[in-house]
């Protein structure tokens, strides 16, 4: 199974400049951030699952499809336990089971789900080097950028080495699912320090063999690959502005909250 | 593998490497890991250089590209010139032009998502336009017989080619010298083969090499070998020579290359860089060997054997495979329709290259994968109704990295992990542990820090830590992978005792020596499917097998197979001879 999520499909998307697609990124998020409404929350949701099908990213959502059920569920339950406003629909004990709190939890549950799926199609169409490219373009010194989509690298890494260790404690009797919620936490331990003392010494690892090959010989590297600004991009760099705007200003109107759907 | 292209640069100065009393002590050390080490490599040279675990071998290189002072603290003396230029006040990026430095862990040195970008890395690091770049690519694919890979996603790469990435990576660079750290340690047999005959057509190509590497045969084709112990120059000389010391090597933790051994033993003072002249020397010697032996064996089925070491001693059926085939999740067989039985007593080594399915089966086996179709069982009950926990103390699974389990603040506690978790009372916890770690060696590292011991400790600690269980099967999954030639004898001389001590053994490896010494049967998969599955002796006959699965026999086999008959051993060999002499 890959352990990346970028999918080399070269459409329209996946030609895109970088700078475009990181900003596309922050689009994406900052049109989150302005709305709680699960009705508001859609035109990103929309954009999103057009992206989706135009990139042909849907192996990636299908491998993540338990965290999005998980995420949109947990928070939804969540939030019926601490957003205790509007009017009891069904009495549930330690819940307040109203069309407000309801509403609230699923926006939440929502958003979560489309910053985790803003996400996922910039890894299914971007690469590392057109993520630091892109970094870079936006003025982020040339080591922030590689070192956060470095980072990126190395999360599935890390991933995989935590799943053989968790295999290696079971095999000695380990059982991970005993106990309450704090407890299984805890139980956790034999696996976080083999993943860090392996994180470091990868990490430790990696940094040798970067600077080996001449990292931190320039300030400003060269690039090895060009990316001429086409129209489309500036096209797309326009649209990307107008949804940000949209969101921005279903907020500003209050259309993008709650209160209105009372 | 492709003809490579001539990109190496003229290595100006009289030197590819001066080394001059180079003392470094790393910080908080209570010894210096190098001492006084000077020597001087002429451009073009290789120079293997071999020593135990703690020697000094990766200090030393990566003194040379300033890893060590600038990277690792401590306390650097001495003088290094590359290509008669100081390397004082130099920083690591600083020397990538001049110093090529290829790791062992492949994993960590590539960066790019596709290849041709991969080469391109180091390049861009030094600010070198794109026109040159793309002039330098190709070339830099083709020396490593990648060209045609350049848009594929280095991730795909099998661990042979990840390697040769790197190293054009930072052939790209056009360096004066170029420094593996044992390059193919991690490396499948085919991969490894893939690596050296890439070092020797670099070597060809009139670059200056230095190769630090485990196995003494893998280096008969340098200029020099370097022999380091506890930080100094023990041995420093043609290979020829360096090889015929094999009281030294054995004393420096090197493995002395079997021909010369057995050469030694028959006591013919003579030198053997390949099976033939091994074979020419001790026809000589002993001219009614050479009368008698048909050079070939006539009957393959019907072998003359030397007395075996090892008499096999099988018992019922202990676990037992049916039909078993799984694929990973969308996608193809990893293993198909594998029927495998393992007998109580038994000795298996499984081989094969990587990606055949040796870590999966295994995985069947403990019940941390389900078969897809069959089924695995253990004692006569289904593994499927068993949970891995419940497997545990039946068959215990010794992973590649035993970095993957050790967490405890102590030798002692990590070892009575496994028991704690399975509810057993103190004093009987103590008493395993105690047996754990006696059987182990480790009796005396009780209280000590276990990420402070030594991988080949810590590779037994991982041992001790599942025996601990009482299991009546072991699964190692190549347990002498970055171990020293003394490690690995240490730690198959705990697998043999576990083994003559009723325990079933099963060891996933790639090293032919280690299969001819230790296992009586071999399992050999391919692409899934289990293609042998018989005795030592019998594998090693097959000629076509082997070749078509990148697997060699032991040069002491070959040369035995010479003279008409089939040793596993020097020790066999030798007493082969001698009784027929």
């Amino acid at each position: 199974m890959p352990i990346y999520l970028y999918l080399d499909r070269g459409t329209f998307v996946h030609r895109l400049h970088p700078t475009v697609k990181v900003f596309a990124l922050f689009i994406m998020f900052w049109s989150v951030y302005w709305v709680d409404n699960p009705i508001a929350l859609a035109p990103v949701g929309l954009v999103m699952l057009w992206l989706a099908q135009l990139t042909d990213s849907w192996p990636n959502f299908h491998r993540l499809r338990w965290l999005f059920a998980i995420l949109v569920f947990t928070t939804t339950i969540a939030w019926m336990v601490f957003y205790r406003r509007g009017a009891v629909l069904v009495n549930v004990p330690i819940f307040h089971v109203s069309r407000m709190s309801l509403l609230f939890g699923v926006g939440r549950g929502i958003r979560l789900a489309e910053l985790l799926a803003a996400s996922v199609l910039f890894l299914s169409t971007t690469k590392i080097e057109e993520f630091t490219y892109g970094l870079q373009r936006m003025r982020v010194p040339y080591r922030v950028g590689f070192a956060i989509s470095l980072s990126f690298r190395l999360v599935p890494l890390f991933i995989d080495s935590a799943v053989t260790i968790v295999d290696a404690q079971r095999l000695r009797g380990y059982d991970f699912n005993q106990g309450g919620p704090l407890e299984r936490v805890r139980r956790y331990v034999p696996v976080v320090i083999p993943v860090f003392m392996g994180a470091l010494r990868k990490a430790n690892n990696m940094a040798m063999a970067l600077e080996a090959r001449g990292f931190g010989f320039s300030h400003e590297p060269t690039t090895f690959i060009e990316y001429p600004v086409r129209g489309a991009d500036i096209l797309a760099f326009v649209l990307l502005i107008g949804l940000g705007t949209l969101n921005f200003m279903l907020y500003w109107t209050g259309l993008g909250g709650i209160g209105p759907l009372k | 593998m492709k003809t490579g292209a001539q990109i190496v640069s003229v290595t100006p100065g009289p030197h590819a490497v001066w080394v001059d009393g180079v003392t470094f002590t790393y910080h908080g050390a209570d010894r210096p890991a190098l001492r006084a080490v000077s020597f001087v490599q002429s451009a073009g040279e290789m120079i293997g250089v071999m020593g135990a675990s703690g020697a000094g071998k990766s200090t030393l290189a990566k003194c040379l590209n300033r890893i060590v002072p600038e990277f690792e603290d401590g306390d650097f003396r001495g003088s290094i010139r590359i290509a008669g230029e100081p390397l004082e006040h130099l920083r690591v990026c600083d020397v990538a032009p001049k110093v090529g430095m290829v790791f062992q862990d492949f994993e960590s040195q590539l960066f790019s998502t596709n290849v041709a970008h991969e080469v391109a890395f180091a390049m861009e690091q030094v600010g070198m336009g794109r026109a040159e770049m793309d002039r330098r690519i190709i070339p830099a694919l083709e020396a490593v017989g990648l060209r045609g890979f350049e848009h594929r996603d280095p991730t795909s790469l099998s661990g042979g080619e990840k390697q040769r990435l790197a190293i054009a990576s930072v052939l790209a660079l056009r360096p004066s010298v170029i420094v593996l750290d044992e390059p193919t340690t991690d490396l499948d047999p085919e991969g490894r083969a893939e690596v050296f005959e890439l070092i020797a057509r670099l070597r060809a190509q009139g670059l200056s090499l230095i190769v630090i590497e485990h196995e003494s045969e893998e280096l008969r084709a340098a200029d020099r070998i370097m022999v380091l112990r506890e930080g100094e120059i023990a041995a420093d000389g043609p290979p020829s020579e360096v090889f015929a010391r094999t009281d030294l090597l054995t004393g420096c933790g090197v493995r002395p290359p079997g021909l010369g051994h057995a050469l030694k033993l028959l006591e013919i003072d003579a030198q053997a860089e390949s099976v033939e002249q091994a074979y020419d020397a001790i026809v000589r010697a002993y001219p009614r060997l050479g009368a008698t032996s048909v050079g070939i064996i006539a009957d393959s089925r019907a072998p003359e054997q030397p007395a075996t070491a090892e008499s096999a001693s099988i018992g019922s059926a202990f676990m037992e495979i049916e039909d078993v085939s799984f694929s990973y999740a969308g996608g193809p067989r990893v293993l198909n329709s594998i029927d495998l039985t393992v007998e109580a007593g038994d000795f298996i080594a499984i081989v094969g290259q990587n990606g055949s399915g040796k870590t999966t089966l295994a995985k069947q086996i403990v019940g941390l994968l389900q078969p897809a179709t069959g089924r695995v069982t253990i004692e006569g009950k289904d593994r499927a109704q068993m949970r891995p926990a419940e497997t545990a103390r039946e068959v215990a699974y010794v992973f590649q990295n035993p970095d993957h389990q050790i967490f405890a603040a102590t030798v002692q506690e990590e070892v009575a992990f496994g028991p704690r978790n399975f509810g057993l009372a103190d004093d009987e916890i103590q008493r395993r542990c105690d047996e754990a770690l006696e059987a182990v060696g480790l009796q005396n590292e009780r209280q000590s820090d276990p990420f402070l011991l030594s991988k080949g400790e810590r590779q037994r600690l991982a041992v001790a830590s599942v025996l601990v269980l009482r299991p009546r099967m072991l699964i190692l999954d190549e347990p002498t992978t970055g171990l020293d030639h003394r490690e690995q004898v240490r730690m198959m001389a705990l697998v043999r005792g576990l083994n003559r001590g009723g325990i079933a053994i099963v060891i996933i490896t790639h090293t032919p020596w280690l299969v001819a010494e230790y296992a009586r049967r071999v399992v050999l998969l391919r692409k899934g499917a289990k293609i042998f599955d018989g005795g030592v002796r019998e594998f090693f006959m097959q000629d076509e097998l082997l070749r078509s699965s990148s697997f060699r026999a032991p040069e002491i086999t070959e040369l035995s197979r010479r003279f008409g008959t089939l040793a596993l051993t020097t020790d066999e060999f030798v007493a082969w001879v001698k009784g027929r002499a």
